[in-house]
């Protein structure tokens, strides 16, 4: 009874830290600028008049742009997101269950490889890039970003699927081998199935991590592909920063984001493995 | 994969030979160990590694405990639970530049923010944000905070789930207290999932620039400046291309050897449950 009562005062105030921002992202895409930039206003109607001035350049003026760089948004990082956990999860399944060895190189070692493909900063990376997907002819493409995404979320989501593999008890897959299933279909029926959390921790990391990435969409992207962080960026001029349009595209930008995390958010349930075992 | 991996790797580490400049007009030439010599004598440089080790320490451990704490509290069956646990999700999913610009900007504020507002209207003192060396730091690792806290949530929660039901039935017949089945059951079956969260975080967390350039623009002074931030200066601004590129395989090295650490620690803890 008093966890339970812990529980709730913490949920409840870590739900004011992390809606009041949303909250006040939400009233800014009301605001005019000087409602901003002078005093902080909180309520509408009370402390400030809103406004519909960036909601309505969102629909109109902006209009085309938004749904070019919405639709390369959801190519993009949906196609990243499933490539990279579906190779994720081979590269992971493999991982746990087979015992690699090349010279001094073991599983571990291999993991650790993987990892490190993220530790060198984005800065120093770029460049290279620009020239290899020039050479390829790959710059502004849908594809090439893609790529671009799927190789910088595979080490996670290696990670990821690796930790969720581990996870399923080996007798299930072995007594499936024993009834007669074939290696692709203790995989398909048995693991994959069970290792469905990691699957959903996966897909939701690494698009979000695509949908929100700018450095590398800014320098290999300038007109057919580029992304929605690109036309946020562009609300910030030299002149000044629209917030009221920065606001109005942050929130549009995180519909599709949130529907994905409620589509996914069903399969974060208990492995029902209890008394499968016998 | 390999192609995407290691042509950026050495292009970089042969920049780090050179004396590239993207706005001196200088032919290029190798100049040998040049650029590795100066790092030496670079305290800029050693500033904002230090300041990058707090950035990631700090805010690492921090966002452990809360998405923990978050991930344990969202998988006890509450009949909100399921809207909770996108809703909790949703500050990662926000784009960064939007939240280094309407929340790191405005929501610190000094002139125009509402939390020292709030605070005043609290009758508590105003806060310098972004002014204060020692406060704009944590003014980083707030922010930096509240977008990441949903990623160690997320995974933690995907760790919860592949945890066995028995064992923790059999301890709550034998009349274990909840606390005791968390520390002795549940914290040693999420170790691997945890090293993977701190580790992917941690990674990310080395890179922070985003958040500093929009926030408080890596002062005052030096004082949250982050290397990937000063190798973008040194890079991109000054056009120093090869030094940038020196700098930040510094970084790659201070990485690989706290991941390796890292991993051997979190290992040794693991080891001692099993």
């Amino acid at each position: 009874m008093k966890g339970r009562l812990i529980t709730r005062a913490f949920l409840v105030a870590a739900a004011f830290v992390t809606f009041f921002p949303l909250y006040w992202i939400l009233i800014t895409s009301f605001k005019t600028q000087l409602d901003i930039v002078v005093n902080p206003t909180y309520l509408p109607w009370v402390d400030f008049m809103p406004t519909l001035e960036g909601w309505r350049w969102l629909l109109t003026e902006a209009r085309a742009d938004v749904i070019r760089a919405i639709t390369n948004s959801l190519i993009v990082s949906g196609g990243s997101a499933v490539i990279a956990t579906m190779l994720g999860a081979a590269a992971g399944y493999g991982l746990t269950r087979f015992q690699y060895r090349w010279r001094f190189w073991r599983n571990e070692d291999i993991a650790f490889w993987f990892i490190s493909q993220r530790m060198l900063p984005p800065v120093a990376i770029v460049l290279a890039f620009l020239l290899m997907f020039r050479w390829l002819s790959l710059l502004d493409t849908q594809v090439g970003l893609t790529i671009a995404y799927t190789g910088f979320a595979i080490p996670f989501t290696v990670w990821i699927m690796r930790d969720a593999f581990a996870q399923v008890p080996l007798e299930l897959e072995e007594s499936a081998g024993v009834d007669g299933a074939s290696a692709a279909g203790v995989f398909f029926r048995i693991s994959l199935p069970l290792a469905l959390p990691g699957v959903v921790g996966s897909m939701l990391f690494a698009f979000v991590f695509a949908w929100n990435e700018y450095l590398f969409a800014l320098m290999l992207t300038f007109q057919e592909a580029t992304t929605v962080p690109l036309l946020l960026a562009s609300r910030i001029t030299s002149f000044g920063t629209h917030w009221d349009q920065l606001s109005a595209l942050t929130l549009t930008n995180l519909i599709p984001a949130a529907i994905l995390g409620i589509m996914l958010e069903r399969f974060l349930i208990r492995n029902r493995t209890e008394g499968s075992l016998k | 994969m390999l192609a995407l991996s290691i042509f950026p790797l050495i292009f970089s580490l042969g920049l780090t030979f050179t004396n590239v400049n993207l706005f001196r007009r200088t032919p290029i030439r190798f100049v040998g160990l040049e650029n590795w010599a100066r790092i030496f004598s670079d305290e800029a440089l050693l500033e904002t590694l230090v300041n990058t080790v707090i950035f990631v320490g700090g805010g690492v451990a921090i966002q452990y405990a809360l998405g923990l704490a978050l991930a344990v509290a969202l998988n006890q069956g509450l009949r909100e639970q399921r809207l909770m646990r996108v809703l909790f999700l949703l500050p990662m999913m926000v784009s960064p530049i939007a939240v280094g610009f309407i929340i790191g900007r405005m929501v610190f504020s000094e002139g125009f923010g509402p939390i020292n507002d709030m605070l005043q209207a609290l009758g508590l003192p105003a806060v310098a944000w972004v002014t204060s060396p020692g406060v704009a730091k944590w003014t980083i690792i707030l922010v930096d905070t509240w977008q990441w806290t949903p990623l160690m949530m997320l995974l933690i929660l995907v760790g919860l789930q592949g945890i066995p039901g028995e064992p923790i039935q059999a301890a709550r017949v034998d009349g274990a207290s909840e606390w005791r089945i968390f520390r002795h059951i549940v914290f040693p079956l999420l170790l691997p999932v945890s090293i993977t969260a701190i580790l992917i975080r941690a990674l990310e967390a080395f890179k922070i620039i985003d958040i500093i350039r929009v926030v408080t623009g890596g002062g005052p002074g030096r004082a949250t400046e982050s290397v990937t931030a000063y190798v973008y200066n040194v890079g991109a601004k000054q056009g120093d291309l090869a030094y940038a590129a020196s700098a930040a395989y510094v970084l790659l090295f201070v990485v690989i050897g706290v991941s390796f650490l890292a991993l051997y620690v979190m290992r040794r803890v693991q080891a001692r449950y099993e």
